[in-house]
C-alpha cells in the first residue's frame, strides 16, 4: 500500500460504505450500534491525540467527556437552551475542564500524571454526585430534550437523523485531528513524546504544548458528549467510572497508539464485537474479560496496534 | 462536644488502619519494582471472596478463611507478576504498558468474580462479637482487632526489609536492580516476591473488610482509591510515610464526615490530593529528588 492509498483513499472509502450503511441497514437496532460507535470512535481517537501523539499519560479523558454529557445535558434540560447549542457548548466546558487539569499535569511527570489526571475524573464524578439537585446524583438525569431540525425529529425514520449527525460528528473531528497532526505543531508534539531534552532544547515548550494537546483533544470528545446525552437522552455518572474509560482505552491500544485512524476502525470493530458477545448467553459479563485478554495480549504481541500488524504484513508499506 | 469529637477521632484511627494496609501493600509494589499497581483493590476483594468460600461456603471456620484469602490473593499476585508485569521489563514505556495491564487484570478479576460468586451480597462474620470501649467511645471488637493488627503487620514488614537477607535484597533492587543482580541476588524471585507480599497484604485486608462491609466484586474500588491518596499524600517513597499518611488521611477524612457530610469528603480528598501533587509531588514526607 502507497501511502496515499493507506492515508487518504481507504478512508475515503470507509466514508463512502458509511454513507449508504442506512440504505441497507434500516433497523433501528443496528444503527443505534453504529451512533454508539461514532461516538467511542470520537473519545478514543481524540484521547489518542494527547496519548499517543504527545505521550500524555492522560488517565482522565473520560472527565471531558463526562462534562460534555453533563453540560449539554444541563444547558438542554434545566436551561432550556437548543440542543444543537447545548452539543457545542458541551465542547467549551470540556475544553475548559481540559485547562484547569493541564496547569498541573504539566509540571508532573511519569506515574504523578496518570494520578492526578485520574485523580480528577474521580472528583469530577464526586462533584456530579454530591450536586444531586442540578445533575441527579447517583439517578442521573433523564428525559432530556431530543434534536430537531425545523419539525423533524432525528429519532424518526429509525434514528436516520441521528446516524448521519454522529457520523458528520466523527468526520469533523478525524480531519480536525489530521489537521493538528500534519501541521508543525502536530509535529512538535511528537518530538516532546520521542525526545523531550532534545525538543526543549529546539524551543519548544514541552509544558505549553502539553496543555495545548490536553484543550484541543478535549474540545471533540466534550461534542460527543453532548451528542451522548443528547441522543440518548440520560445522562448518568457512570461516564466516569472503570468500565467506560478501560473500554475506550483498549480501543486507543489495539487500534494503534500514535495512528489516526488506528482507534477510529478499533471503537467500530469493538462496539460491534462487544454487542455480540452480549448476544451469547453467559457472555454478558465474560465480553469485558474477552477485551482486558485482547488488550494484554495486544500490548505483549503487538505494541503499535492492530493496524500495525497489518502494515507489517504488507510488505509494500514498507519504506 | 469532646465526645463527638473523640468518636470522630477513633473512627479516624481505624480507618486509617485500614488504609494503612492497602497502600502499605501499593508501596511496595512501587518501591521495588516500580510499578502502580492498579489491580491493588481487586485483589483485596479476591482475598475476601476466597475467605468467604473457605470460611462460610466450605465451613471451615474464619480463621481459616482469613489465611486462605490472604494466601489465594498472594498467589494471584505472583501470577498477575509473572504473565502481566515481566513480559514488559526494560520497555521504554513500562510504567504505562503496566498501568494498562494492571487495569485488565483489575477488570478481568471483577467480572471473573461476578460470574463465580454471583452478584448476591456476601458477607463474614466478625473474629469476635462485642465491643470495646476505647477513650470511652465504645467500637466493635472486630475493628478493634484491625486496630491492632494493622500496626503490627506493618512493623512486621518493616522488621522484614531491614533485617532479613530476602527484605534486604527487595529493597537493594528496588534501588538498582543491574547491581542487585551483580551481587548475587535474583532479581526475578525478588519482583515475585515483592507482588506476593503486596498481594497477600490487600488479601488480608480484604478478608478482615469483609466482616465490615459486603463483599460484592466492585468493593475493591473505593479502597484502591482511597490507597492511591494515601500514597500520593505520602509520597511513594517509604513504608513509614506510607503508613504515617494512612492515618492522617483516615482522621482528616473522620473530621470532614463530622463536618461537611458525607457527600462532600470525597471531594475535599481529591482536591487535597492535586494540591498536593502539584506542589509537592514526592509527598508530604517525601524529600526532592
Amino acid at each position: 500500500m502507497t501511502p496515499t492509498v493507506k492515508n487518504v483513499a481507504l478512508p475515503l472509502i470507509c466514508l463512502a460504505l458509511l454513507l449508504v450503511v442506512p440504505a441497507v441497514v434500516s433497523d433501528s437496532y443496528t444503527r443505534h450500534l453504529f451512533i454508539i460507535a461514532f461516538i467511542y470512535a470520537i473519545i478514543a481517537s481524540n484521547w489518542n491525540l494527547s496519548l499517543g501523539h504527545c505521550g500524555v499519560f492522560n488517565f482522565g479523558h473520560l472527565t471531558f467527556f463526562g462534562v460534555g454529557v453533563y453540560t449539554a445535558a444541563i444547558a438542554a434540560k434545566t436551561l432550556g437552551v437548543s440542543p444543537w447549542i447545548s452539543i457545542l457548548s458541551g465542547g467549551v466546558t470540556a475544553a475548559l475542564a481540559a485547562f484547569i487539569i493541564a496547569a498541573p499535569v504539566a509540571r508532573l511527570k511519569g506515574i504523578y500524571v496518570v494520578l492526578v489526571t485520574f485523580a480528577f475524573s474521580q472528583l469530577a464524578m464526586q462533584l456530579v454526585l454530591s450536586q444531586s439537585q442540578i445533575t441527579g446524583g447517583a439517578e442521573g438525569m433523564v428525559r432530556i430534550p431530543y434534536l430537531k431540525l425545523g419539525d423533524y425529529s432525528f429519532i424518526r425514520d429509525y434514528k436516520l437523523g441521528y446516524y448521519y449527525a454522529g457520523l458528520a460528528l466523527l468526520s469533523v473531528s478525524t480531519l480536525f485531528l489530521i489537521a493538528v497532526t500534519r501541521s508543525p505543531f502536530g509535529k512538535s508534539l511528537t518530538a516532546v513524546r520521542d525526545a523531550e531534552d532534545y525538543a526543549a532544547s529546539r524551543g519548544i515548550s514541552v509544558s505549553r504544548q502539553r496543555i495545548l494537546v490536553l484543550i484541543l483533544s478535549a474540545i471533540f470528545t466534550g461534542f460527543a458528549g453532548g451528542f451522548y446525552a443528547i441522543y440518548l437522552r440520560v445522562a448518568s455518572p457512570e461516564v466516569f467510572g472503570f468500565g467506560t474509560l478501560s473500554l475506550a482505552l483498549s480501543m486507543v491500544l489495539i487500534g494503534g497508539t500514535g495512528t489516526t485512524f488506528g482507534p477510529i476502525v478499533a471503537a467500530l470493530a469493538l462496539t460491534f464485537a462487544t454487542e455480540s458477545l452480549a448476544g451469547i448467553r453467559g457472555f454478558e459479563e465474560a465480553r469485558f474479560i474477552v477485551i482486558a485478554v485482547a488488550m494484554i495480549l495486544v500490548l505483549r504481541v503487538a505494541p503499535g496496534g492492530v493496524l500495525g500488524i497489518l502494515d507489517r504484513l504488507l510488505p509494500s508499506a514498507r519504506q | 462536644m469532646t465526645e463527638t469529637l473523640l468518636a470522630t477521632l477513633v473512627s479516624g484511627v481505624v480507618l486509617g488502619s485500614l488504609y494503612a494496609l492497602m497502600a502499605s501493600g501499593l508501596s511496595v509494589v512501587w518501591t521495588t519494582l516500580g510499578v502502580f499497581n492498579f489491580a491493588h483493590g481487586a485483589l483485596m476483594m479476591f482475598g475476601a471472596y476466597i475467605a468467604w468460600t473457605v470460611s462460610e461456603a466450605a465451613g471451615l471456620g474464619l480463621p481459616a478463611g482469613i489465611l486462605a484469602g490472604t494466601a489465594g490473593a498472594a498467589f494471584a499476585g505472583v501470577v498477575i507478576e509473572r504473565l502481566l508485569v515481566r513480559p514488559f521489563y526494560g520497555n521504554r514505556n513500562m510504567l504505562l504498558v503496566t498501568v494498562m495491564t494492571t487495569l485488565a487484570a483489575m477488570i478481568i478479576l471483577e467480572k471473573g468474580a461476578q460470574i463465580i460468586w454471583g452478584a448476591r451480597l456476601k458477607q463474614l462474620p466478625r473474629l469476635i462479637d462485642g465491643e470495646v470501649s476505647l477513650l470511652g467511645v465504645a467500637i466493635s471488637a472486630h475493628e478493634a482487632i484491625l486496630l491492632v493488627l494493622a500496626p503490627a503487620v506493618l512493623i512486621a514488614i518493616w522488621r522484614f526489609t531491614v533485617l532479613t537477607n530476602t527484605g534486604r535484597s527487595l529493597r537493594a533492587v528496588g534501588q538498582n536492580q543491574d547491581s542487585a543482580a551483580l551481587i548475587g541476588i535474583n532479581v526475578p524471585v525478588a519482583f515475585a516476591l515483592a507482588f506476593g507480599l503486596s498481594a497477600a497484604l490487600a488479601g488480608l485486608t480484604g478478608a478482615l473488610l469483609g466482616s465490615i462491609r459486603f463483599i460484592t466484586p466492585s468493593m475493591g474500588a473505593e479502597p484502591l482509591v482511597k490507597a492511591m491518596i494515601v500514597v500520593i499524600f505520602g509520597g511513594l517513597g517509604s513504608l513509614g510515610a506510607t503508613a504515617g499518611a494512612a492515618y492522617i488521611i483516615g482522621i482528616i477524612e473522620a473530621l470532614l464526615i463530622l463536618w461537611l457530610g458525607l457527600y462532600w469528603t470525597p471531594f475535599v480528598l481529591f482536591l487535597l490530593m492535586i494540591v498536593v501533587l502539584v506542589f509537592r509531588p514526592n509527598g508530604i514526607f517525601g524529600g526532592r529528588e
